[in-house]
C-alpha cells in the first residue's frame, strides 16, 4: 500500500512540474525535449559568430603566405624560411595588394641591358604559385598584339609594383581574355593610378566581356564563367549537349575534395600570427611615408 | 606548387586525412563513388555503430567528420550548410538530428567526433578487411574491452579473493608465531618463577 501511495505523489509531483514549466518556460532549468527546439534557435546566432576571427581575412589579401594544400609538398620548416624570406623582400620593395582583374605596372631591371629597366602595364588574369614562387600574369594589347608577361612577385630584379587601379572582376581567372575581342585588355602605358578612398572596400567589376568567334584556346563554354556575355552565339547544339554531359553538380559537395583545397582556418591562424604583425608595421610604415611624399610635392611645384 | 583556396574556411579534422582520395569502383564514376559514401554517412548517423569494410568506412568516417563539423561551425541558418547536408543525408529526419543531437554532442569536444576499430575477418572466403564505424557518445556498450579497472570483473573478483586469502593466511601464521613466542614467554617466566620457589 505504502508503495502505490508513493507512486501517485511521484506522479502528482512529475504533473504539477510539467504544469510549472508550461507555464513558464524561461524559468524553468531542465526544459522537456519539445523545448529544446526553441532553446536552440535562440542560441544559434552565438554560435555562429563564435568561430570569426579578423585574421584570417588576410588570406585574401596574402594567399601566396599559405603553403601548398597537398601534403606530400609539405615542410613546416621550409614554409617557416620562405615566409621569412618573403617578408625580408617586402622590406625592400613594396609589394601592394592587388587581385585578379587589378591593372598593375611592373618595373624591372632588363636583362638585356645593363642599367636600364622596363615597365610594362596590363591587367593581371592569373595569380599562381605559393610562397617565393608565386607569381602573377600581366596581359595587355600593344600595337594590336596581346601581349602577355609571367612576374615572379619575389623576384630580386623587380624593381616596383604599382597598383594603377584596384578592382576584382567577377571570375577567378580572367584567362578568357586571350579570346576576348583586344578593347577588353587595351590599356595604356601611360595609365595614371586611380586612388581609392581610404577604408572603402574593393570593388568588383561587373563587366562582361565579349568573345572573339571560335576557335578558342579552351573550351570556355564548360567553366561557367560569369565574365563573359555571348558565349551562347558561338555554340553549336553539339557543344550545349557536352556541356550538360560534362557538367559535375557533386563536386561542391565533396567535402574532401574541398578539404584538400584548402588550408584548415586552425593551421591558417597560426601562420597569420607568426607574420601579421610585420606586415601591419611595413604597411603602416608605408602610409606614413606617402602622406610625407604628398606634403612635400607641392611645395617643390611652387618653388 | 599550387595556391590554396581561400574562398573558404574549413576547421580542421582531427583525424588522419590520406593525401589522396580513395577509389570506390562504380559504373557512374565519382558520382557514383559519393553516391555510395553517401549511404554510408547516412547509415553511420542514423545507427551510431555500423560495421563494413574497412576501405569504405575509413573514406566514409573522413566525409562523416567534414560533414559533423561544418553543422558545428555554421549553425542550421546557414544556407549552404544546409545543402550539404540535405544531399549528404538521404532520410530527411536525420538532418534534424545533425543540428539538433549531434551538434551539441560534439560542440565542446576536443578530439575525432567518430571511432573507427578494425574487425574480425570472416574465417573462409575472400580476404577482405572489416571495420566498425561509430559516432562517439553513441548508447551501446563499449567495444574495447579494456576494463582492468572495474571491480566486478571476473579476473579482479578471482584476484581480490585471492589477495583476501592469501592476507588471512598471513595473519594466521602470524598469530600462531605470537602465541607460539608467548607460550615460549609464558613458559620461560613460569620456569623463573619456579626457580626460586624450588
Amino acid at each position: 500500500m505504502s508503495l502505490v501511495i508513493r507512486k501517485s505523489t511521484v506522479e502528482i509531483l512529475c504533473a504539477a512540474k510539467w504544469i510549472f514549466r508550461r507555464d513558464c518556460r524561461l524559468l524553468s532549468t531542465l526544459p522537456e525535449k519539445t523545448e529544446i527546439v526553441v532553446d536552440e534557435k535562440e542560441r544559434i546566432p552565438g554560435r555562429k559568430t563564435r568561430s570569426y576571427n579578423p585574421i584570417l581575412e588576410n588570406r585574401h589579401v596574402y594567399p601566396e603566405f599559405l603553403p601548398d594544400p597537398n601534403p606530400n609538398w609539405r615542410n613546416s620548416l621550409r614554409e617557416k624560411m620562405e615566409r621569412a624570406d618573403m617578408l625580408k623582400r617586402r622590406s625592400q620593395i613594396d609589394i601592394p595588394e592587388f587581385y585578379v582583374g587589378s591593372i598593375l605596372a611592373v618595373t624591372i631591371s632588363d636583362p638585356h641591358a645593363q642599367g636600364k629597366t622596363n615597365r610594362f602595364v596590363g591587367i593581371c588574369i592569373e595569380r599562381k604559385g605559393c610562397g617565393l614562387r608565386a607569381e602573377f600574369t600581366l596581359r595587355n594589347v600593344v600595337d594590336h598584339q596581346g601581349i602577355e608577361v609571367r612576374y615572379e612577385l619575389y623576384d630580386p630584379t623587380i624593381q616596383s609594383i604599382q597598383v594603377l587601379r584596384l578592382e576584382k572582376r567577377l571570375d577567378d581567372k580572367l584567362l578568357y581574355l586571350r579570346d576576348a575581342l583586344p578593347e577588353y585588355c587595351t590599356f595604356p602605358l601611360d595609365m595614371d593610378p586611380e586612388i581609392l578612398p581610404e577604408g572603402t572596400p574593393v570593388p568588383i567589376n561587373p563587366v562582361q566581356v565579349k568573345l572573339k568567334p571560335r576557335p578558342w584556346l579552351e573550351r570556355w563554354e564548360r567553366q561557367e564563367l560569369k565574365g563573359v556575355s555571348n558565349i551562347e552565339e558561338h555554340l553549336k547544339e553539339k557543344d550545349r549537349v557536352r556541356r550538360e554531359l560534362r557538367k559535375t553538380p557533386w563536386e561542391k559537395y565533396d567535402l574532401m575534395k574541398n578539404y584538400r583545397k584548402t588550408i584548415p582556418a586552425e593551421e591558417q591562424s597560426e601562420i597569420w600570427n607568426e607574420v601579421y604583425n610585420q606586415l601591419q608595421q611595413m604597411r603602416v610604415s608605408r602610409k606614413k611615408m606617402s602622406r610625407k611624399r604628398t606634403v612635400t610635392t607641392p611645395k617643390t611645384q611652387l618653388a | 606548387m599550387n595556391q590554396a583556396d581561400v574562398s573558404k574556411l574549413v576547421s580542421k579534422l582531427r583525424i588522419k586525412v590520406p593525401p589522396k582520395h580513395r577509389k570506390l569502383s562504380s559504373p557512374q564514376g565519382p558520382e557514383g563513388r559519393l553516391n555510395k559514401l553517401r549511404k554510408t554517412v547516412t547509415g553511420l548517423i542514423k545507427y551510431e555503430r555500423i560495421e563494413l569494410n574497412y576501405r569504405r568506412a575509413d573514406e566514409a568516417r573522413q566525409y562523416a567528420e567534414r560533414l559533423i563539423s561544418e553543422a558545428i561551425s555554421h549553425g542550421d541558418c546557414h544556407k549552404p550548410t544546409m545543402e550539404i547536408a540535405d544531399y549528404w543525408l538521404l532520410e530527411k529526419q536525420l538532418v534534424h538530428k545533425l543540428f539538433k543531437v549531434l551538434v551539441p554532442r560534439y560542440e565542446n569536444c576536443n578530439t575525432a567526433f567518430t571511432k573507427m576499430y578494425k574487425a574480425p575477418q570472416a574465417y573462409y572466403g575472400r580476404h577482405i578487411d572489416k571495420a566498425v564505424l561509430e559516432l562517439r557518445g553513441n548508447p551501446y556498450p563499449t567495444l574495447t574491452n579494456k576494463q582492468s579497472n572495474n571491480r566486478l570483473l571476473l579476473q579482479n573478483v578471482l584476484l581480490d579473493a585471492a589477495k583476501y586469502d592469501y592476507r588471512q593466511a598471513k595473519y594466521a601464521e602470524m598469530a600462531e608465531k605470537l602465541g607460539k613466542t608467548e607460550e615460549v614467554k609464558s613458559g620461560q617466566s613460569n620456569e623463573d618463577r619456579n626457580k626460586p620457589s624450588n
